[in-house]
């Protein structure tokens, strides 16, 4: 029973690398291999690469300082956050929201059994992003400090009982949200602004993350010696790695007592959550009189309705539009000094700052991917707009002129503080700009035409199509790969060109793609939207 | 008002519907009668333009709807079998979507809302996310969404499942007082008593074909609609 509902959720999540909802048909074998290289060079070649390079930066130092305790403890401590942060909505959405709960709870399933499945759906979405830091943790370690039966074992062990304390902390905070969410009204944005809280201590300490490296290095001994007196159970976590039997019984045995309890806490309540539609005050309606609005006018204010109901679409798939403004102040207030020393650094390539604003803007708008999953969003609810009197044409453009108000707005916002601060004459400066702005109306073209190519529409939970989808790890990583190509060429080869014409030849570029991709959508899109 | 005329698709290898050809006119109540994967949902998914047919034309008020989408969807308004609504949205914001889309003027729109939340009491959950609807909730606003416009044709797949007995009477009243109108409806159903005692004309659909049609009492005869619907499906 628990291996055929785990499979239907393992499928539910890869459906889209296995099947073409477009054609109605399974995908060819090599497509299938081709989604999953492309998942997993994404996955191990952009995260697992950044955590590598973090490892491999901490180990040497710390293990030679005789705490290689210290560096389990934070690289273990980053694996929990990264894990836990990326699941608490998961474990919500996808314990308590799952629209096919109605339809296991009416089958002779038992509701562990329900639970069990949906928490080993959590569980392996947390390793997966877990794994992220784990393996490359463990294995510079190996590398840099030796490979002994121990430390080995000990290390498989440490990478268990991490992954245990991540659905563990997955479980209590979703069911936290679960618990608000039944007495909050306006729910989803609530939840955003605790999440953002949590992602500005986040980013504040990746921020100071180089600095904090360099000192815990330099310091390692005395910080060491801190934590050990200050909290004991620390240094026990952090010994696991190094090879320390009785820290690993005594970790293990605690996090398989814990999973036990919650297991139990959390069985008692399931059943309750699951069925409630919540005890927020019924919302008295009151006759106003309509504003009128025009067809699109219409369907672009079902869209922007859509990405602010849900907390998930907007952390997900939103982000961007918080981080440009937030990177445009912080241009405002550090990013002379900061300009200055990359022109210096980089004085041989001459317009360099430059270019890297428009990357590192970039970077940060593919953070916005709204109009991705927007077509699957529509999901059963695809008859409204295609037995409406709507061109479909019109629905696609609705859908992207949100994202297009979404990025745009913030992006200008962030380009014009760059080129203020920027030691560039004024021609580039109004390029940084158009480039920017071109860069936003590509994005948004694209991320809603990858979206149109690989709909899901036959979801039961939204995180499906908002997270999980293939075309939300494209629109994401191809972002940021986007980002990276933009400012790795200009240092390669582009600056022979000088920054003014690169920039320009990219601005051209992207605008003839984005032409093309609109009339692609116009044409074979709209047929294929009607299609669906 | 409605004509199909030799309608065919396939899925697959299956022919869902083959050659199918009806004629609603103006002022009729006609009911859409068939087995469960007859193609009754794909003929009325076809004419609400929602489903693309590989054979055949169909024509709402002299206009061909792959031609002519937009302006024969202006005309049609269509119920699925299921009210799929857009759930983050609330019944009061639902109406006002599709009161834009249809370019109903606000006054007229709120009138016409009252009117049918009424109707169906429903004034009081207009407010609330149509999340929180039961299925009846949700197809009594699919209801007043399809008559707020004034639609020529109302096209419905199953219009009476989930509606309280209440509900279902009031429905039967509308779709009288449409067609007297000049209106034209095109619905499936099950229960051949509401279609015997509704309906101006009827058609059987079996295994994609058209088996029988006419007015009821061409159909039916003497016997109960139910009768001949049996016989039809034994043969």
């Amino acid at each position: 029973m628990l291996k055929v509902l785990l499979k239907k959720q393992v499928a539910e999540v890869f459906k889209g690398y296995f099947f073409d909802a477009k054609k109605n048909r399974m995908r060819s074998k090599a497509s299938i291999a081709a989604y999953f290289i492309l998942f997993f060079v994404l996955m191990v070649g952009m995260l697992g690469g950044m955590f590598t390079v973090l490892a491999l930066s901490l180990c040497g130092g710390l293990t030679q300082a005789g705490v290689g305790w210290l560096y389990f403890l934070l690289m273990g401590g980053l694996a929990i956050l990264l894990g836990a942060f990326g699941s608490v909505f998961n474990t919500y959405a996808g314990l308590y929201l799952a629209k096919d709960n109605d339809l296991l709870l009416s089958l002779p399933i038992p509701v562990r059994t329900i639970m069990t499945a949906r928490l080993l759906n959590v569980y392996l979405l947390g390793t997966m992003y877990a794994s992220t830091v784990l393996l490359p943790t463990l294995i510079v370690y190996w590398i840099v400090a030796g490979a002994t039966v121990s430390n080995v074992l000990c290390g498989i062990l440490f990478f268990l009982i991490v992954t245990l304390i991540i659905l563990l902390l997955s479980c209590v905070l979703g069911w936290v949200v679960a618990r608000i969410s039944l007495k909050l009204k306006n729910k989803s944005y609530i939840t955003v602004l605790i999440s953002l809280a949590i992602f500005g201590v986040y980013y504040f300490f990746s921020f100071k993350s180089n600095m904090l490296i360099r000192d815990m290095v330099n310091n390692a001994v005395l910080y060491g010696e801190k934590i050990k007196g200050a909290s004991y159970g620390l240094y026990l976590f952090g010994r696991i790695g190094e090879g320390d039997w009785t820290a690993t019984g005594i970790f293990l045995a605690v996090t398989l007592l814990l999973c036990l309890l919650v297991w139990r806490a959390m069985s008692r309540s399931f059943l309750r959550i699951a069925t409630s539609s919540g005890s927020a005050g019924k919302v008295r309606y009151v006759e106003k009189r309509a504003k009128e609005r025009s067809a699109i006018g219409a369907l672009r204010a079902k869209e922007f309705s859509r990405f602010t109901s849900s907390a998930t679409y907007m952390l997900n798939c939103g982000l961007g539009v918080l981080f440009l403004p937030a990177a445009g102040v912080l241009l405002l207030v550090k990013g002379r000094e900061l300009f200055a020393v990359l022109d210096q650094a980089l004085s041989g390539m001459p317009g360099s700052p430059a270019v890297l604003a428009c990357a590192l803007l970039c970077m940060l708008l593919a953070m916005i991917i709204v109009a991705t999953p927007s077509v699957s969003l529509e999901g059963k609810s695809i008859w409204i707009p295609q037995s409406l009197p709507v061109e479909p044409k019109t629905v696609l453009r609705a859908k992207l002129s949100v994202q297009l108000i979404l990025s745009c707005l913030p992006m200008l916002f962030a380009a014009l503080c760059a080129a203020i601060v920027l030691p560039a004459s004024a021609e580039l400066r109004l390029l940084v700009v158009v480039t920017a702005l071109a860069c936003a109306v590509f994005s948004s073209v694209f991320d809603l035409f990858i979206g149109m190519k690989m709909p899901v529409l036959t979801w039961t939970n939204e995180i499906t199509p908002i997270k999980q989808s293939g075309a939300i790890a494209i629109a994401l990583f191809g972002g940021w790969g986007f980002a990276i190509l933009l400012g790795g060429l200009y240092l390669l080869v582009g600056y022979k060109l000088g920054a003014v014409i690169y920039l320009l030849l990219w601005t051209i570029l992207l605008a003839a793609a984005s032409l093309w991709m609109l009339h692609w959508l116009d044409t074979k899109g709209s047929r294929s939207f009607a299609a669906l | 008002m409605l004509n199909i005329e030799h309608l065919t698709k396939t899925y697959g290898d299956k022919k869902a519907v083959d050659d199918l050809t009806l004629e609603i006119r103006p002022g009729e109540i006609f009911g859409f009668i068939g087995h469960n994967g007859a193609g009754k949902s794909t003929t009325l998914k076809s004419v609400a333009g929602i489903l693309q047919f590989d054979q055949g034309t169909i024509r709402i008020g002299g206009k061909n709807i792959l031609t002519e989408p937009v302006a024969c969807k202006k005309e049609l308004a269509y119920i699925p079998d299921n009210p799929d609504l857009y759930e983050f949205m609330s019944g009061i914001k639902y109406l006002n979507f599709i009161g834009d889309i249809f370019g109903i003027p606000a006054a007229q729109r709120q009138e016409r809302i009252r009117k049918y939340a009424d109707l169906f009491e429903l004034t009081g959950d207009l407010g609330q996310p149509i999340s929180a609807y039961s299925h009846g909730m949700k197809q009594k606003l699919a209801l007043i969404s399809a008559w707020i416009h004034d639609p020529k044709l109302i096209v419905m797949d199953e219009p009476f499942v989930g509606l309280d007995p209440k509900a279902s009477h009031l429905l039967k009243e509308m779709m009288r007082e449409h067609c007297d109108r000049g209106g034209a409806i095109f619905f499936s159903t099950h229960v051949l008593e509401v279609a015997e005692k509704l309906c101006d004309k009827v058609a059987i659909i079996k295994q994609g074909k058209l088996v029988k049609v006419g007015t009821m009492e061409e159909v039916k005869g003497d016997a109960s609609l139910e009768a001949v619907f049996l016989e039809l499906e034994a043969e």
